[in-house]
């Protein structure tokens, strides 16, 4: 056991067990048995999650369209080797995420708020609802847009992304609400197959590798390319999400290295269905990107079924939807924990929706509200799903920076604290991703007001 | 088995099993980890001023290139 120097120790006697020590207790025994029989699969098994959903989460809707855009306009060349790069970033944010979250057992919402002021804590959650809410609108565009493939309208993607959020909050288990939206994001894999249907050079992919060529176009266009590229790797959700349920999930110390695995493993995978998002919509840069425009209807699979066949634009529609369900859910959660963090009450799926009423009515209310948008006649769903990730990345410099404050707080970390080296990368990653939403946010703004050409 | 070990086993025996399940499950948390344990705050760190004046800084310098994207945003739409 490792208790952090800052928390004052908890009393001898039994503390009283709640539900939610009960089903979080019913967890640990089965990592505890896995470890003492010396099952190391079983025990990786058991403690993968958060990092993949976190990563596989950020792979949504709003960002395989990006990832498609930027192939499409712009072909391979720069974008092969830079989503890597973006996720190997995403990374060292989120083990560190993984890591307090694992030492402390504590959300990053609460934690920001207990330990450095209400005033940050809200602060923090007031951007996390913002980007959430446009995010998830953006999502339920990105149902929309597979499911129009299919021949079905919004009213569909509104009840399907529902229907799931009300059904993995159903049974009062964390275990069983990420073993759900773990399986479902694997079909993000789906972005993989599409690459593959669209039978790409694999001497071009190969060859695209030393970053070149770097993108054409205006400035305001690059940095809009870099700003809405970082945000759909990093983004103040995952923040959030990947600390607060590596918590609920039990995880100790004792599960860091683990947690590492789960991460790297989930921007692996991530990366590499980035990547296949980026290669199918290269299939449509020999035909000016046709059809891409065409977002609030079936553009990009449409598109790609003139290019590539059938199959290559049925399964990009279906990784779409797939890419929107996840991140409905993770995002939904992501704000539930913020919502129960700052206001002090219950935050767990492994409590009763009687127990952690503001939790279960964040999960379900943001969601409804982001549903309802995309009912509104006439509303921009273009301009919402595009901005999106811009947003996102505008806002993320101070959660990342709470986020560093945290694991070098030794009070908080003990000997968990980040290295030297983690710091030196975390702090390259908060300058790079400042420079780029900033660079791109005035340049944006001058333009619009005409004070420069 | 001396008097003294026989009425504890005798004891743990009319120990309720509802007691038995809660001991064990007891074990497979850290003392820490209990919701009872993390519903107290953590106390507040002390920030001296140039950290404060720093973080304010970036606040208000995210704040403002925040709504520079917004302006922008709602300018592209008419």
């Amino acid at each position: 056991m490792l208790a952090t120097e800052a928390i004052a120790p908890a009393p001898l006697v039994s503390p009283p067990l709640t539900a939610e020590d009960v089903a979080r207790s019913l967890d640990r025994s089965r990592v505890n048995h896995a470890r003492r029989q010396n099952k190391r699969w079983r025990l990786l098994w058991l403690l993968v999650g958060p990092g993949i959903l976190a990563m596989l989460g950020e792979n949504d809707g709003p960002s395989m369209i990006a990832y498609a855009s930027d192939g499409a306009e712009y072909g391979l060349g720069f974008f092969v080797p830079f989503i890597p790069l973006l996720f190997a970033m995403a990374f060292v944010c989120q083990e560190m995420c993984m890591r307090v979250g694992a030492v402390t057992h504590r959300g990053y919402g609460e934690l920001v708020l207990q330990r450095y002021g209400r005033v940050w804590g809200w602060f923090g959650a007031g951007d996390l609802t913002l980007t959430n809410l446009v995010t998830l609108v953006a999502e339920f565009v990105s149902i929309r847009v597979g499911l129009s493939y299919f021949h079905l309208g919004s009213g569909v993607a509104v009840a399907l992304g529902l229907a799931l959020v009300a059904f993995t909050l159903s049974g009062g288990r964390y275990w069983r609400w990420e073993r759900i939206v773990l399986g479902m994001a694997l079909f993000n894999g789906l972005f993989l197959v599409a690459a593959i249907l669209v039978k790409p050079s694999l001497g071009a992919v190969a060859g695209s590798l030393d970053f070149t060529p770097f993108p054409g176009g205006s400035f305001n266009t690059l940095l809009l390319l870099l700003a809405s590229t970082i945000g759909a790797t990093v983004t103040p959700w995952m923040i959030f999400f990947q600390q607060s349920a590596s918590a609920d999930k039990g995880m100790t110390p004792r599960d860091v290295r683990h947690g590492r695995y789960d991460t790297a493993a989930g921007a692996t995978l991530a990366a590499v269905f980035g990547v296949g998002a980026l290669i199918a919509g290269a299939a449509l840069l020999t035909h000016n990107g046709s059809g891409i425009q065409g977002f609030a209807g079936a553009g990009f699979p449409e598109a790609l079924k003139h290019v590539a066949g059938g199959a290559a634009g049925a399964v990009f529609a279906l990784g779409l939807v797939e890419a929107g369900a996840v991140a409905i859910l993770t995002i939904s959660a992501s704000t539930a924990y913020a919502a129960g963090e700052c206001i002090g009450v219950s935050h767990s799926f492994n409590s009763s929706p009687r127990n952690a009423a503001v939790f279960y009515a964040a999960n379900v209310g943001v969601a409804l509200l982001a549903a309802v948008v995309i009912l509104i006649p006439g509303a921009p769903l273009l301009s919402i799903a595009l901005n999106a990730n811009v947003l996102a990345t505008v806002l993320l410099p101070v959660s990342l920076v709470f986020m560093v404050m945290l694991a070098n707080d030794k009070g908080l970390m003990g000997r968990w604290v980040n290295k030297r080296s983690t710091n030196a990368i975390g702090i390259a990653v908060i300058s790079f991703v400042g420079l780029c939403g900033a660079a791109y946010g005035i340049d944006s703004f001058l333009l619009t007001i005409h004070l420069i050409g | 088995m001396n008097d003294r070990d026989r009425r504890s086993a005798v004891q743990e025996q009319d120990r309720q099993p509802q007691e038995r399940f809660e001991d064990e499950l007891i074990m497979d948390l850290e003392r820490d980890q209990f919701v009872a344990a993390t519903s107290r705050p953590v106390p507040r760190a002390l920030l001296g001023a140039r950290a404060t004046a720093s973080l304010w800084a970036l606040r208000v310098f995210v704040v403002l290139v925040s709504l520079m994207v917004i302006y922008t945003f709602i300018a592209q739409l008419h």
